[in-house]
């Protein structure tokens, strides 16, 4: 089987999972009291905004061991890494305002924390506007990998944007020093949604990556 | 007098469709891509 078809298999496998995941989330965990229904994009909205984040984040790394090793298999990888990411950052920026709306009042503002989300989405894109530009094969994977590493340098500042400015947005309640703020059956279907968005992020590069593969890439 | 759930799961019903719809296109589309890279 070839990786384009185990990464097939693996981008099927996991949208059968978040259908349970949607079934799951939809019928069987509790509505929370305060914001209503609109609290359950809650379990789309965090997961792929890790899937986005982890997208850059290995974009970052393998930009990193590229600069430093020479190896096309990691621009190849970082390549397919950004365009999945892209998808996930679209996911999270369409699910994040459709949540602020009936819970702030507002689908945007300019807070630290949004603002430092949509320049990754930004950064995403300019990764690939800039592969598409440069057709030098040599410089292309150079001039990215600079992108890729800004991206990962970005990466802490949003997940601690909101302990060092006012934002609306709210605190981690997972991906924090202390127990996850949550009741035990919303905490299980965010960290069942995690693993099926994380499968998604590798059969997704799985097939992205095989893509490139004797294609000089793009 | 209990307290009274917020009536916005159009949102919730819309940020569910639209992800699903985000994910299953990007499926689509890379399917489509190595389809044509091998025919």
């Amino acid at each position: 089987m070839t990786l384009a078809q185990r990464g097939r298999w693996t981008t099927i496998t996991a949208l059968v999972l978040l259908a349970g995941i949607y079934v799951r989330a939809l019928r069987f965990t509790p509505v929370e009291l305060h914001q209503g229904p609109a609290q359950k994009i809650f379990y789309l909205h965090v997961p792929s905004a890790w899937s986005a984040m982890l997208s850059m984040g290995l974009v970052g790394l393998a930009s990193i061991l590229f600069l430093l090793l020479k190896d096309a298999r990691y621009d190849r990888f970082a390549a397919a890494s950004a365009e999945v990411g892209t998808v996930f950052c679209c996911v999270m920026l369409t699910t994040g305002p459709l949540w602020a709306r009936p819970i702030w009042g507002t689908w945007w503002t300019w807070d630290a924390r949004l603002t430092l989300t949509l320049m990754l989405f930004f950064l995403f894109i300019g990764y690939q506007v800039l592969r598409g530009a440069v057709t030098d094969p040599g410089l292309r994977p150079r001039y990215s990998a600079v992108v890729g590493i800004c991206g990962l340098i970005l990466l802490p500042f949003i997940h601690l944007s909101v302990y060092l400015f006012r934002t609306l947005h709210p605190m981690p309640i997972v991906l924090k020093p202390s127990a996850p703020s949550l009741p035990g059956s919303m905490l299980v279907t965010l960290l069942l949604s995690f693993g099926v968005f994380t499968l998604l992020y590798v059969g997704f590069v799985m097939q992205r990556y095989a893509l490139g593969e004797g294609a000089g890439d793009a | 007098m209990p307290e009274t759930v917020s009536q916005n799961g159009g949102y919730m019903v819309a940020a569910y469709i639209i992800t699903a719809v985000i994910l299953v296109v990007y499926t689509i589309v890379l399917a489509r891509r190595t389809r044509n890279k091998h025919y």
